[in-house]
């Protein structure tokens, strides 16, 4: 018999407690699984939409928590553009709108650039065409979006009470931006009311300029950029790398997921602990029987975590494959595919194993703990 | 006879106590006043007394199970002290049978047998090779794969008792072994402690109330108030078969 056999034996001993502590711990592990999922796929999804087209630095207005309050004027890229080694800069607009979609209002997002912008290089037509100069009362809707609303190239659409016509459908590689709405840039500045302002500016630098031009000296050289008065046009460049660190709706969602998933580790973790503290009290007489037959203090102790660790690995797989359902559930659902995407990424598997592990030790630290203090003589003769 | 046990050299002393106390300052009670015991290799000993006697201390003590308060335990000529634990010193040296057997109830005979053997370098499939062949020893084959509530009394003692001999221990400790079992099925085990001494020259020391129990050891080891007595009524002697 294997000492593994042994502890598995164990937890078929209650076997209505075990399995009410694997589901304890299989909601919280599912659940810090499922907000971990979401947030860093947001993560991924944002930063990945600005590398994969090149973009080397990403410029929003200095002190301005919101990328949506994000308030710059258009002709900031022309300084950009002018700085050495800056090989392109498009300006970009983002808003988000409610949208009525029979009789529910759901979130919009959307995106202004201009026609021909290297931005549109990330868009692959699915249906219909990109929008050009020339174009007035256009949307192109990304694939996600375009479903939801079943939508099609020639449809018209309402937006902030204007009419659009649908020229195009197109597909992203990044998940998000599937969900949205692109406008040509002028177009949303006039729907929106922000004439000649933007949220931000991407950047790209010349890959053939000299090794005097690097991503950091080109974004300080953008911080640093002043009007005809001196004053500083309060920019806040970050190089696309840093982006995840830096940006505070990534922080937020980042913050959130981690607090919601706090709490519910500590619910799992205080189940744990009871569970595990009742099953030390109901063996005390057996636990001392063990070290009377010579198990020592250590094998006592893996005794009691070695269940505990069972408990929550099992917990934490069954919650897993309950957070990836979830998810692929709600990658389907109207109200919700538009920014939530079906797959769970590796690394937040296993950040899941890693805090059902940390709580397994939380849990069953103290119980193992109190079952080495037992001697043998005081457990023969407890009652 | 199952190889499962060696056989062992008889004769040299295998266990003893110098001027053995044992207080329970809680309590304010001395159990045990300066015992002298000796114990030779092979010998079948058993402890009697009223309750309160202090013969279930003295085990403990023997057994590493509790630290005297003055005086010493020696097993082998080897004080207690010196082994590097009194794990170390059950796991190895001893093999305990109690009055309620004490069984896991999760595991079945042959799981049960094997649980001491978590402490020693015994790979699983030899484990469970060395517990047959313990059940074996115990009359236990048959019911190898039944859980201690599918089993009689008795035949949960036996499987307690093939238990006590997993590591191969030098000396056999029993407190009360027939205590929970009616008079025929105390027999039986009384037949097996005897097979284990006579047929593979266990050394057995024996707890008990049992007069029965105590006919079948070779010496009775009489205490009263913590003290070696002549026997039953007589204080400060000792009482051979």
């Amino acid at each position: 018999m294997w000492f593994s056999t042994f502890l598995i034996l164990n937890l078929f001993r209650r076997r209505a407690r075990s399995l009410l502590t694997m589901a304890g711990m299989a909601i919280a592990i599912g659940t810090t699984v499922a907000l971990l999922g979401i947030a860093e796929s947001f993560e991924q999804s944002t930063v990945q939409s600005f590398a994969e087209r090149g973009v080397d630095i990403v410029v929003l207005e200095k002190g301005v928590l919101d990328q949506l309050s994000c308030d710059l004027h258009t002709e900031y890229g022309d300084r950009i553009r002018d700085l050495p080694g800056v090989a392109g800069v498009a300006p970009g607009l983002l808003e988000l709108v409610d949208y009525s979609h029979t009789g529910t209002v759901m979130s919009v997002l959307l995106q202004g650039w201009e026609p021909g912008t290297f931005l549109l290089e990330g868009l692959v037509k699915e249906k219909g065409r990109l929008f050009d100069e020339m174009d007035k009362g256009v949307v192109l809707l990304g694939t996600n979006l375009a479903d939801v609303l079943k939508k099609d190239v020639g449809d018209v659409i309402e937006i902030q009470r204007k009419q659009f016509e649908v020229i195009g459908v197109v597909k992203s590689f990044n998940f998000f931006e599937n969900g949205c709405a692109f406008l040509p840039l002028a177009e949303l500045q006039e729907l929106m009311g922000r004439s000649d302002s933007v949220t931000g500016f991407s950047v790209r630098l010349d890959p053939k300029a000299g090794s005097d031009i690097t991503v950091e000296g080109v974004r300080q050289e953008i911080e640093e950029l002043t009007d005809d008065t001196g004053v500083t046009l309060g920019m806040s460049a970050v190089a696309t790398q840093d982006y995840a660190n830096q940006s505070m709706h990534i922080r937020v969602v980042r913050a959130m997921a981690w607090a919601m998933s706090l709490i519910a580790l500590v619910v799992g973790a205080v189940g744990t602990l009871n569970t595990m503290l009742m099953s030390v009290v109901e063996r005390i007489k057996e636990i001392s029987i063990l070290r009377a037959i010579g198990w020592k203090r250590g094998r006592i102790a893996w005794m009691i975590l070695g269940e505990c660790f069972l408990l929550s690995l099992v917990g934490a797989l069954l919650g897993t494959i309950g957070a990836a359902a979830l998810l692929k559930w709600l990658a389907y659902y109207p109200m919700t595919r538009t920014f939530i995407q079906g797959d769970l990424p590796p690394i937040v598997i296993l950040k899941g194993l890693a805090l059902a592990s940390a709580v397994a030790l939380f849990g069953g630290g103290y119980p193992a703990w109190r079952a080495t203090r037992l001697t043998p003589v005081e457990g023969l003769s407890h009652e | 006879m199952s190889n499962a046990v060696r056989n062992r050299p008889q004769g040299d002393v295998l266990m003893e106590t110098v001027d053995l106390v044992r207080d329970y300052p809680d309590g304010n009670v001395r159990a045990l006043q300066g015992v002298r015991f000796v114990v030779r290799r092979g010998e079948y000993v058993a402890i009697m007394g009223q309750s309160g006697s202090g013969k279930s201390t003295l085990l403990n003590l023997l057994g590493g199970l509790d630290h005297p308060t003055s005086g010493e335990v020696r097993f082998d000529g080897r004080p207690l002290a010196d082994f590097p634990s009194l794990d170390a010193y059950r796991s190895s040296q001893i093999g305990f049978v109690f009055q309620s057997f004490y069984l896991l109830p999760t595991l079945n005979a042959i799981q049960n047998v094997q649980v001491p053997m978590f402490e020693t370098s015994v790979r699983p499939a030899d484990r469970a090779r060395r517990a047959a062949e313990l059940l074996g020893l115990v009359g236990m084959t048959k019911r190898a794969t039944h859980r201690p509530h599918q089993l009689s009394v008795g035949e949960r003692q036996r499987v307690a008792i093939a238990r006590a001999l997993a590591n191969d221990p030098g000396l056999l400790l029993a407190d009360e072994p027939t205590g929970a079992l009616d008079s025929r099925t105390g027999d039986a085990i009384l037949e097996l402690f005897d097979k284990l001494h006579r047929e593979l020259g266990m050394t057995l020391i024996v707890v008990t109330h049992s007069e029965a129990v105590a006919a079948a050891a070779e010496r009775v080891f009489w205490m009263r108030d913590g003290q070696e007595t002549h026997g039953p009524d007589h204080l400060h002697s000792s009482s051979t078969r």
